[in-house]
């Protein structure tokens, strides 16, 4: 018998060693990596240091031989913000992509410093998902501390299938956006558990919103992404009728 | 306001078709001869969730559109009509998964436009965020009422003030140095986003010969097929090539390590 494998957590990697964990080994190849220098123009102007990567790696890799682009976002810079040059990188290779795509979320959406240009890329990547899905398997991962918002949350859920660990959140607006914009008493984004509970992994693959629910841990995930590369795309998701029941039981009384 | 207004101006011999909630309005129509669906999201004090009653982007709206767009008459070009706040912010919302809500409705443009039906929106007011998103981003056509009340952004201007921590004369200061957060028509047409911008003087009540004008511009946009065009496409324009440049760098160095 050999020892038990020590978990390698998703939550405690970077963005590289997340894609590098769950590619075919050796196959990632980045795509404007931070040697390339490509590094937003426009937060200097407001108080950030800009990443060189622009908070987001992309490539092509192998997964289980086929040939896909691979994308992940990392949360660790100005939670994991969509800008310009991130959000170009990821429509882009959503475009090119053959054999379908990965995306490993962990954002809360638009960067609220390069706004329209965000919003721009959100509606090019929005696009590129429906249009790759038509062919080939496009899977979503939000398994990171950030968990995944705002305009790429939408994107999320147009995906083939979407992974999440207990530790992901999956939601339009943040905790703290929806107490800000409508009163602690709508919502107390400091109550932990009853956000987890509402908006966490669990609950979601339990809603039907996600598809599969794993561990805080690489190797598994790396299994879970294949099997979703093999399954069958969910198209219940979006199902408006299914929508429809669900909001009525929601509706206040 | 200005949705409804827009939306009960714009087609010819329109009338209201039924079935949607009351947040939803959908209209059938002409423009100079051919079919038109306008659909536009307006307040309605009497929606029962509660955040979404001045106009935002709820749960009933977002399938809501989703339907009216995926139902519409066969021969029929939409016309989204966008006077859109914002999303709604609230619990039930985030619980019931208002995320999904917008993800139908983009899905239902997106699947139309690939199939062939042609999308154009035209912005009368607010288009704010992850409601533009998912009402009005994914038309091949998209223009806009030259008006100081039009803002285009992805979060209310005090809510970019709150969350940043600053006075709203510094956001009003930075949009001046970095466009992309202004909110301005003229500032949004500048990435190549608009492909038209009309002059009125009252988007309240629209004089005949404006909205005329508006309508040539769609007949002519609907004849030239310009309503199935992706959103990439914009990157393509005289405007993105100057003022979205680093976007079709990036492409551009993307294609080449591909």
């Amino acid at each position: 018998m050999t020892p038990t494998a020590l978990r390698r957590s998703y939550v405690e990697s970077t963005p590289r060693e997340r894609i590098a964990a769950l590619a075919d080994p050796g196959s990632f190849r980045e795509i404007l990596d931070p040697f390339a220098r490509c590094s937003s123009p426009y937060l200097a102007e407001q108080g950030v240091v800009a990443q060189r990567d622009d908070g987001v790696v992309v490539g092509r890799a192998l997964l289980g031989g086929r040939d896909v682009a691979a994308v992940a976002v990392d949360g660790r810079f100005l939670g994991g913000s969509i800008g310009e040059i991130g959000g170009a990188k990821i429509a882009r290779v959503l475009e090119r992509a053959r054999d379908g795509a990965f995306l490993l979320l962990d954002t809360g959406g638009i960067r609220l410093q390069e706004a329209n240009l965000g919003l721009l890329a959100i509606a090019e990547i929005c696009d590129a998902i429906v249009a790759l899905r038509e062919r080939a398997p496009v899977v979503a991962v939000v398994a990171g501390r950030v968990g995944c918002y705002g305009g790429m949350s939408v994107a999320a859920a147009l995906c083939s299938q979407i992974i999440m660990s207990p530790v992901g959140r999956f939601g339009l607006n943040g905790p703290e956006v929806v107490e800000q914009e409508a009163g602690i008493e709508e919502l107390d984004a400091r109550d932990r558990p009853a956000i987890w509970q509402a908006t966490g992994g669990v609950r979601r693959v339990e809603q039907g919103h996600a598809d599969v629910l794993v561990e805080d841990d690489l190797d598994e995930l790396a299994r879970a992404l294949r099997d979703a590369f093999r399954a069958s795309p969910n198209r219940e998701r979006l199902s408006l009728e299914r929508l429809r029941n669900r909001f009525a039981q929601e509706a206040p009384r | 306001m200005r949705g409804a207004i827009w939306a009960r101006a714009l087609l010819e011999g329109a009338r209201a078709a039924g079935g949607f909630p009351e947040s939803v309005v959908v209209r059938d129509g002409t423009i100079a001869g051919q079919a038109y669906r306008a659909i536009a999201v307006v307040p309605h004090s009497g929606a029962r969730f509660p955040r979404a009653r001045a106009g935002e982007f709820g749960l009933d709206e977002g399938i809501g559109v989703a339907e009216a767009v995926r139902d519409a008459p066969p021969d029929a070009a939409i016309v989204s009509i966008v006077d859109v706040p914002g999303q709604a912010f609230g619990r039930r919302e985030e619980a019931a998964g208002l995320h999904l809500s917008l993800a139908a409705a983009v899905e239902a443009y997106i699947g139309e436009r690939r199939r062939g039906r042609q999308l154009f929106s035209l912005i009368v007011g607010k288009a704010i965020s992850g409601a533009f998103l998912a009402h009005g981003m994914q038309s091949g056509w998209i223009g806009a009422l030259d008006d100081g009340g039009i803002e285009v952004h992805v979060m209310p201007a005090a809510s970019v003030a709150r969350v940043t921590r600053s006075s709203d004369d510094e956001v009003a200061r930075i949009a001046t140095v970095v466009p992309a957060t202004a909110r301005d028509v003229a500032t949004f047409a500048r990435f190549g986003a608009l492909d038209a911008v009309f002059d009125v003087a009252d988007p309240l009540a629209p004089a005949a010969g404006e909205i005329e004008r508006v309508r040539t511009a769609i007949d002519r946009a609907r004849r030239a097929q310009l309503g199935t065009r992706a959103p990439v496409e914009r990157l393509q324009s005289p405007a993105a090539h100057a003022h979205r440049a680093l976007a079709r760098e990036v492409r551009r160095r993307v294609d080449q390590a591909w």
